[in-house]
């Protein structure tokens, strides 16, 4: 996808993200408008995206004083842009701090913020996933719009034999794929466009699920193909439910690529979706067709389910100057009377206490206080993971997958059926 | 008539190869002179995963089936499965030149090749293009055009594709044996021409065909072929659920589905043990009986409910027309209790079936386990007179013709 940036900026935060924005740099070196922010000034002088922001090292100074250190950097560099995209993963020090307070930077200048953040995987620890988790809310309630990618769930997508570092990679490459995705919907020319508010509707509900998927293809059935590829992204399924977008309402679909991307395509890929999401689920296209004939098709699917309803796109929380963990020292700035919180570093203490990384919290925490209850229409509880489950005799054979439901794993094991007393020696 | 009058099915089960060797009589019906049959090995959910195993499983059934009926096997007939086989219809349409008004042979190509002019997954062929109906000008469901005056002639077709290469998986596996392959024949295509009447396929009928490793199901309506689906899920999953659920190795769980099991609701079951005596390797146990029918009742349901949904997905409302029913066969089909749960889905008389029609021994054609390869040499014998010259894996190179098109209704 060679989308022009326009005024749109893609910050990468921590190693994560500037992994992935080098990545986007080199496949698509005509992209314009990529920051990177890092506290390791190596990875940063590796980098091969030009606007970088070096924060203090851990050693100099921490996180927060961090922050305000690269704060007034960080405006002047977004000025002028009408939208940010943040990329980063959740979890660490840098990134559960740094991108929830550089949200709220640029929500306060009035640009449109969305991010893409990955959740880490359940072997990091529990103590990551808390700490990506009290982020997330905290990033929910400051952006227009948040794509989760939830590591666990990219394990359908890596065999089990995979190298470590693999299952990073292939985390990594999902992430580039959900920022060009949120880069390109934005930034679609046309000549079907998605606007800042379907984007809104898809993305800022609180405690939901992302389910993304990416497929490219040329040729003469590149359209089959792109979808095909696309719908098997194991960000797509829900464990022992099938595919997501059928607990989906609305899906958002961008078909990126040759200026001969046809009507026809377009409308076979839109009734394509909806036979597959169901009558009640909504589906909204974009279409960028500003590539050379010929040019490989960039399908892009994202959706979310669960989750509270969406909240009133308010203003965000606006209160006394500094950051909690700020020095008292550092006053506001006098352009902004009245500042964005930036959030406080994460602590554990407020965390939720099952933060399950297949549904992020919907409950919103205030400061002090112990969590609230969640409402009824919040679907927090996780969903128990079944792949881990022995499939028995068929584990090494090609699975049989109905609609993202692994049909080799023993129906009432999916179904939640408990046995009676099954066996007596 | 046939050019042969011998005719040989090879079903490369995921439990068992068989081996149908039937002769053609000449009133229509087919005589089964004998089977051969060997148990299954390097076959998975109905698809070769291990070639030379293969091999030598083939060559076994081969030679049993050679020496049950004294016949030299040199060409057989195919069956075909797996879930990397899908179908659609579709409607091909013709104008005829203005300086003709009579629809003639070459127009029923014309209009097939028309009708494939679909746009596949790359790696897919097509297997067959089985005619439902014509129109010719608007006039539906026209029987035979050729000779009738007409502008416009229109057809519909069921059409089934698969991905070339696991078609060919098979096809070598044969040549590897020096044997023949006179065609390849989807196996629920096989199994209905064989457990259903005329009738029945006018009434309308579901034919479902529970094997080892997968599920093949057809829909007959209006005597043409409407859908069909493969789902890779069969008795081994059944006999995967009772090992994982009740701890049992899958021999012996293999043994208790055949011997105990039953896809009755649990709810209605009675209580009560089953007891499993100790054997070499084996420490004897007691299993609860409501536990077993459980986990057999929610597989068999969910298969059932697969198949309900896809046909009701892409045809809503066409099984209410199914007068003639479901009729189950196959290896599974004699699962105690399993047409009642048939039933309770798709609100539908159930019956378990197996080959009719057929003459020979009784043991052979009265066993659902054989309905495919019985029916492949039903296939051979309809459509053996107008069979190309050509042999099938020159035709796959071309692209998988639709042999089909010959009616064998």
């Amino acid at each position: 996808m060679k989308t022009a940036a326009s005024r749109s900026l893609l910050v990468g935060i921590g190693n994560a993200g500037v992994s992935v924005l080098d990545r986007i740099a080199i496949e698509f070196p005509a992209l314009q408008g990529m920051l990177v922010i890092n506290n390791d000034a190596d990875s940063l002088n590796a980098s091969v995206v030009e606007k970088r922001i070096v924060l203090p090292s851990p050693e100099e100074a921490d996180v927060s004083s961090g922050f305000l250190a690269i704060e007034e950097e960080f405006c002047a560099a977004i000025r002028g842009a009408s939208s940010v995209i943040f990329c980063g993963g959740l979890g660490g020090e840098l990134g559960s701090f740094l991108i929830p307070a550089l949200a709220a930077c640029a929500k306060a200048d009035g640009i449109t913020t969305l991010a893409s953040v990955g959740i880490p995987f359940s072997f990091e620890g529990r103590q990551k996933r808390e700490s990506a988790a009290s982020a997330l809310l905290k990033l929910h309630d400051l952006c227009d719009g948040v794509a989760v990618i939830e590591n666990d769930r990219l394990a359908g997508g890596v065999p089990s034999t995979a190298a470590v570092g693999e299952a990073f990679v292939a985390a990594d490459r999902v992430l580039q794929s959900s920022l060009l995705a949120l880069q390109g919907m934005l930034a679609t020319s046309g000549p079907v466009k998605i606007s800042r508010s379907d984007l809104a509707s898809v993305l800022g509900t609180s405690g939901s699920m992302t389910h993304f998927g990416h497929g490219r293809a040329e040729g003469a059935n590149r359209l089959h193909e792109a979808l095909e590829d696309a719908l098997k992204s194991p960000l797509l399924t829900l464990a022992g439910k099938g595919s997501a977008l059928k607990e989906a309402s609305s899906v958002l679909l961008l078909l990126s690529g040759p200026a001969d991307l046809s009507f026809a395509e377009v409308q076979r890929s839109v009734s394509e979706l909806e036979r597959m999401a169901g009558e009640r689920c909504q589906v909204k296209v974009g279409v960028h067709a500003g590539e050379a004939q010929g040019a490989r098709l960039e399908l892009f699917l994202l959706a979310s389910s669960g989750g509270a309803s969406r909240k009133a796109v308010a203003p965000p929380k606006v209160s006394a100057p500094t950051p909690a963990s700020a020095p008292e020292e550092q006053p506001a700035p006098a352009e902004t009377p009245a500042r964005v919180i930036p959030p406080e570093q994460p602590e554990p203490q407020e965390m939720q206490p099952e933060p399950s990384v297949k549904k992020a919290p919907s409950v919103k925490e205030s400061k002090g206080s112990k969590t609230t209850k969640a409402g009824p229409s919040q679907q927090t509880q996780g969903v128990f993971d079944l792949e881990s489950y022995q499939r028995g005799r068929f584990d090494k054979s090609e699975p049989t997958i109905v609609e993202g439901e692994d049909l080799d794993i023993p129906t009432f094991l999916r179904k939640g059926i408990k046995l009676g007393a099954a066996l007596k020696h | 008539m046939a050019r042969e009058q011998l005719f040989v099915g090879l079903e490369i089960g995921t439990t068992k190869i068989c081996v149908i060797v039937a002769e053609g009589r000449s009133d229509g019906t087919i005589n089964i002179l004998g089977v051969g049959e060997t148990p299954s090995r390097g076959v998975r959910k109905g698809e070769i995963v291990d070639l030379g195993t293969v091999s030598d499983c083939i060559r076994e059934a081969l030679l049993d089936a050679e020496d049950k009926t004294n016949v030299e096997i040199g060409n057989v007939w195919v069956a075909i499965t797996g879930s990397h086989l899908r179908s659609f219809n579709n409607r091909g349409s013709f104008m005829l030149p203005e300086d003709r008004d009579e629809i003639i042979d070459e127009d029923l190509q014309t209009v097939e090749i028309n009708a494939k002019e679909v746009s596949l997954p790359s790696a897919n062929s097509f297997l067959h293009t089985i005619i439902q109906s014509y129109h010719v000008d608007g006039n539906e469901n026209v029987l035979s055009p050729v000779g009738m005056s007409g502008s416009r002639l229109e057809a519909d077709f069921h059409i089934i594709h698969g991905v070339k290469n696991r078609i060919q998986n098979t096809l070598r596996c044969i040549e590897s044996l020096q044997l023949g392959i006179e065609d390849v024949v989807l196996s629920s295509l096989a199994s209905a021409l064989v457990v259903l009447t005329q009738q029945q396929k006018d009434l309308g009928a579901l034919v479902i065909d529970i094997g080892g490793g997968t599920t093949d199901y057809l829909v007959y309506l209006d005597g043409a072929v409407r859908h069909s689906g493969v789902l890779a899920l069969g008795g081994d999953h059944i006999t995967n659920d009772i090992s994982i659920g009740l701890r049992l190795p899958i021999a012996r769980a293999e043994i208790l589905k055949v011997q105990e099991g039953s896809a009755a609701d649990p709810q209605t079951c009675e209580e009560g043990n089953i007891t499993l005596k100790n054997d070499l390797g084996f420490h004897g146990c007691e299993i609860n009986r409501k536990s077993l029918n459980t986990v057999i009742h929610y597989r068999v349901r969910e298969i059932f409910e697969l198949i309900r949904n896809d046909i009701e997905s892409a045809h809503p409302g066409m099984l209410g027309m199914l007068g003639a029913g479901v009729m189950i066969t196959g290896g599974c089909s004699r699962l105690s209790d399993i047409a009642s749960v048939a039933e309770d889905i798709f609100d539908l008389p159930v019956q378990l079936t197996r080959a009719r029609e057929v003459g020979g021994s009784t043991q052979i054609f009265e066993n659902p386990q054989f309905s495919t390869a019985i029916g492949l040499t039903k296939y051979a014998m309809a459509v053996s007179d107008s069979l190309p010259e050509e042999s099938f894996l020159q035709r796959l190179a071309e692209g998988l013709g639709g042999l089909f098109r010959r009616r064998s209704r």
